[in-house]
């Protein structure tokens, strides 16, 4: 078999250069690793200002964009699975902005105020919301049906953010959210890794183990169903691990599109189609795009961090528009 | 398993009824043909006996349980299943493909075993697929296709073989190919094979049973010979035949 | 040169004699001015912001007055002598007003005491009102004088930051002007450059204080929880202070006082 596992270390490996540059790389330039060993070393003021800068806000930022990546990543080869849909993608079926919906209203009813898993939580519970309604109108009708049905529920979810937004006491969250929405990992802590890493994780082992079920699936739901693959609890464990892996995500990085998109596709060419074994390669690689995204909107020279949405937007458009063309060419 | 045997079944869909107190029953080594006009019933026969619908009214067993007590996995390493036209989504190539048929024996993580390897091997030789082994399901011709989703369906070695209409769109030569092997599979293996067939002469000439459905209801059961004749064709398709020969030599033809 | 000083000499008198008595502001900072100015009665409206928004001060007096939102009839209905407008707010508005005869008073929004100075006079003159505005730019003068007098010999390094979300003031604000007058620095107007920090920047300028705007009066907001970073409450030491952001943005004779609480508070901050 060529290199199940040849292409997750090369992944790995990758993962791990880009972690450290994201460790060394800082919107006020880049520390080279002796600054690094000094820092850790010496007692300045400055010494122990770098070791901050490194252990309380680096580190959680690299670890949040590996966890939510890999999240988007692992999302997107289910869903592209389950539906057996090259363009399906948490973002394109709606539930990204389940989720952004209900981390808006846990933040600006003062739900949020109350208990600090409230985020989190209502992500998880729009999330869900949104997954199901696109995924019962859209199923059995093929890829244009599945991509409208996520459309509607996009608009849909879109909208109610924009009523609570509308209904909000803050006069100025509409603007808090238009760029909340665009996704970012700066500023971000331990504390936001403990608050959504146990749901990713949860999420990301229920949909990890749908692999089985997913392989015979390509055959068709009948086939699947006589291979003994039990499709409606299949369908749930997607919807309830997509939720718990979007829906914190989301809470804590904003909306980020494509990367569930892209993810899947650009590991199929070194590990073949076979849904199971896109599952564990798409999450490092989508750990490792939006990790490179992350060092990206450090890195750009301008006055104000570009939002990591608008960047793996940027990118992954013309991607998904390569990939629509493709379609209209294989299809009939 | 040597006998599967289905009571009184009922399919109500959408206020329609679509199978009305059907019972029919076939055992190890038989070749049973379903005949019968377009919306007669048969896919929706073969789902019920397949385990894939259950039925309004009506039970089905296998041996001495009830189908509806099986659990879905257990059903899935005593019978496979083809649907009509069956396809495949991804781009996999043919030894993966038929290594899906044994996903009722794997555990749920893990790659195939050096015995998996060697099944999905055989399996790919028995249908002689052994030149496209690693080529992608999607660029097989027809007929290979159908001998891929056959050998998916056989990896496993099930004693039951349900197959929905698996001579459509085949030429000539790939669907007396195809029945060829579906009559060897039960009768130099043993297995019990169903299958809905619309080409008369196949079902004449290779099946060891037919049963002729129309609207829902068993016309008739029995023998090859026994069923197609005349004045049964007349009933069943609203068409004029005649049946001439017989054994080997035996074929059906159509008046203008 | 002394054809349009004539003019203008004409202008001013004119309006001096007839006072506009029903005077309605279309923006939060000329609110400020005109509620300072002006008696109630004399006040057609103001805008809806500023009921909440506003200066704290001024709040109670805001929410007795009526408010409007800006839009073209509202204003038509409410026929006012005179409307007070800012530079870049509601243009359309302003056109409009100025096709059907309403005459409209465009201000200046003042980064420094010059530019608060020549605004409040400019406003005062058109409202009738310059001995009012004598009064406060007086008391202005005074603090000014007196916060000059207690300048700290090292400035205290402050950054007001609301997360990298934000842009930071910088240079050339209000924010900058109060906060060199209290006697700090305003570490943002050293850095040439970026207009937003991330969290890091803000460790890296190592503050002893940091301010934090607060605009929004204790509502549910996202910049509360990126603002309240562990690393700036507890790691890094500094000194977090809240202060009324909406009065920061309007120069208004007024801002002297603020610069005075805040000398007051960066003091009691980063004392030992």
């Amino acid at each position: 078999m060529k290199g199940k596992y040849t292409v997750s270390l090369w992944l790995a490996g990758g993962l791990l250069l880009l972690a450290l540059l994201s460790m060394l790389t800082g919107r006020s330039g880049f520390m080279t690793p002796g600054d690094l060993t000094g820092a850790l070393q010496g007692d300045s003021r400055a010494a122990e200002l770098t070791r901050l800068i490194l252990v309380e806000l680096r580190l959680p930022r690299t670890v949040l964009a590996c966890l939510v990546g890999a999240a988007l990543g692992l999302s997107g080869a289910v869903l592209q699975g389950l539906t057996r849909n090259p363009l399906a993608d948490p973002g394109l079926l709606g539930v990204s902005a389940g989720a952004a919906l209900g981390a808006v209203i846990a933040l600006y009813t003062g739900i949020g105020m109350l208990f600090a898993l409230a985020v989190p939580m209502l992500g998880l519970l729009g999330a869900l919301a949104a997954a199901t309604l696109t995924l019962s109108l859209g199923s059995g009708g093929g890829t244009l049906v599945l991509i409208l049905a996520g459309a509607a529920v996009s608009g849909l979810m879109l909208a109610g953010t924009a009523l609570v937004l509308n209904m909000a006491p803050n006069p100025y969250a509409a603007y808090e959210i238009t760029h909340w929405m665009l996704g970012s990992l700066a500023d971000r802590g331990w504390d936001q890794v403990w608050l959504t890493a146990p749901f990713i994780l949860v999420g990301a082992a229920l949909l990890l183990g749908t692999g089985r079920a997913l392989d015979a699936l390509s055959l068709g739901e009948q086939q699947a169903a006589s291979l003994g693959v039990d499709l409606s609890r299949l369908r749930r464990r997607v919807l309830v691990g997509t939720a718990l892996a979007i829906g914190a995500a989301t809470a804590v990085s904003g909306t980020i599109g494509f990367i569930g998109l892209v993810a899947p596709h650009l590991v199929r060419p070194l590990t073949g189609h076979q849904p199971a074994r896109v599952l564990w390669p798409s999450a490092m690689c989508g750990a490792l795009l939006l990790l490179l995204a992350d060092v990206l909107t450090r890195l750009l020279p301008l006055d104000r961090e570009l939002n990591l949405g608008v960047l793996t937007g940027l990118v992954g458009t013309p991607f998904f528009i390569a990939l629509v063309l493709r379609l209209k060419r294989v299809a009939p | 398993m040597s006998r599967i045997a289905a009571q009184s079944i009922r399919v109500r869909r959408a206020g329609r009824t679509i199978l009305d107190d059907v019972s029919v029953s076939a055992g190890a080594g038989e070749f049973v043909a379903v005949i019968g006009p377009n919306g007669a019933g048969k896919s929706t026969l073969l789902s019920v006996l397949a385990g894939l619908l259950k039925p309004d009214q009506g039970s089905v067993s296998l041996d001495h349980r009830q189908l509806a007590d099986c659990t879905p996995r257990e059903l899935a390493r005593v019978r496979a299943f083809l649907p009509q036209n069956p396809r495949c989504e991804w781009p996999l190539p043919v030894h993966r493909l038929v290594g899906l048929g044994l996903t009722p024996m794997l555990p749920a993580f893990g790659d195939f075993s050096a015995a998996d390897v060697a099944r999905i091997d055989n399996a790919v030789d028995a249908c002689d697929l052994t030149a496209q082994r690693d080529q992608p399901v999607t660029t097989l011709s027809g007929g290979e296709l159908a001998r891929a989703m056959l050998a998916r369906a056989l990896v496993a070695d099930p004693a039951m073989l349900i197959v929905d209409e698996p001579l459509t769109g085949l030429d000539p030569r790939h669907a007396q190919d195809a029945a060829r092997r579906l009559q060897q599979l039960a009768q130099v293996q043993g297995k019990l094979v169903i299958a809905s067939i619309h080409d008369l002469n196949i079902a004449l000439r290779r099946a060891t049973c037919i049963w002729a459905l129309r609207e829902g209801r068993i016309l008739a059961v029995g023998a090859p010979a026994e069923v197609i004749r005349p004045q049964l064709l007349r009933e069943l398709f609203d068409v004029e035949a005649c049946v001439c020969g017989s054994g080997a030599q035996a074929f059906v033809d159509f008046a203008p | 040169m002394k054809v349009p000083l004539l003019s203008l000499l004409c202008l001013i008198t004119s309006v001096a004699t007839a006072a506009p008595q029903r005077v309605l502001s279309l923006n939060l900072c000329t609110d400020q001015l005109l509620m300072v100015l002006l008696p109630p009665q004399r006040i057609v409206s103001i805008t809806w912001l500023s009921r909440t928004e506003g200066d704290p001060a001024l709040l109670k007096l805001a929410q007795q007055l009526p408010v409007n939102h800006g839009s073209p009839e509202e204003v038509l209905a409410a026929r006012p002598d005179l409307v007070l407008a800012g530079k870049y707010t509601t243009a359309s508005t302003r056109a409009l007003l100025q096709q059907v005869g309403i005459p409209v008073l465009e201000v200046d929004s003042a980064a420094d005491w010059e530019g608060i100075r020549r605004i409040t006079l400019q406003v005062a003159a058109a409202l009738g009102a310059q001995s009012k505005a004598r009064e406060l730019l007086a008391d202005m003068d005074a603090d000014l004088a007196q916060l000059a007098h207690e300048r700290p010999v090292q400035p205290i390094r402050v950054i007001g930051w609301g997360g990298s979300a934000e842009d930071v003031p910088g240079r050339d604000t209000l924010f900058n002007t109060i906060l060199e007058s209290a006697g700090g620095v305003n570490l943002a107007a050293l850095d040439n450059g970026a207009r937003s920090f991330d969290l890091e920047q803000v460790l890296l300028a190592d503050p002893q204080v940091v301010m934090r705007g607060a605009a929004y009066s204790g509502k549910p907001s996202l910049r509360n929880s990126v603002a309240t970073h562990p690393v700036l409450r507890e790691k890094l030491g500094a000194h977090m202070i809240a202060y009324p952001e909406a009065v920061y943005g309007c120069g208004v004779p007024r801002a002297s006082q603020l610069a005075r609480e805040l000398a007051t508070t960066l003091r009691s901050a980063s004392g030992p």
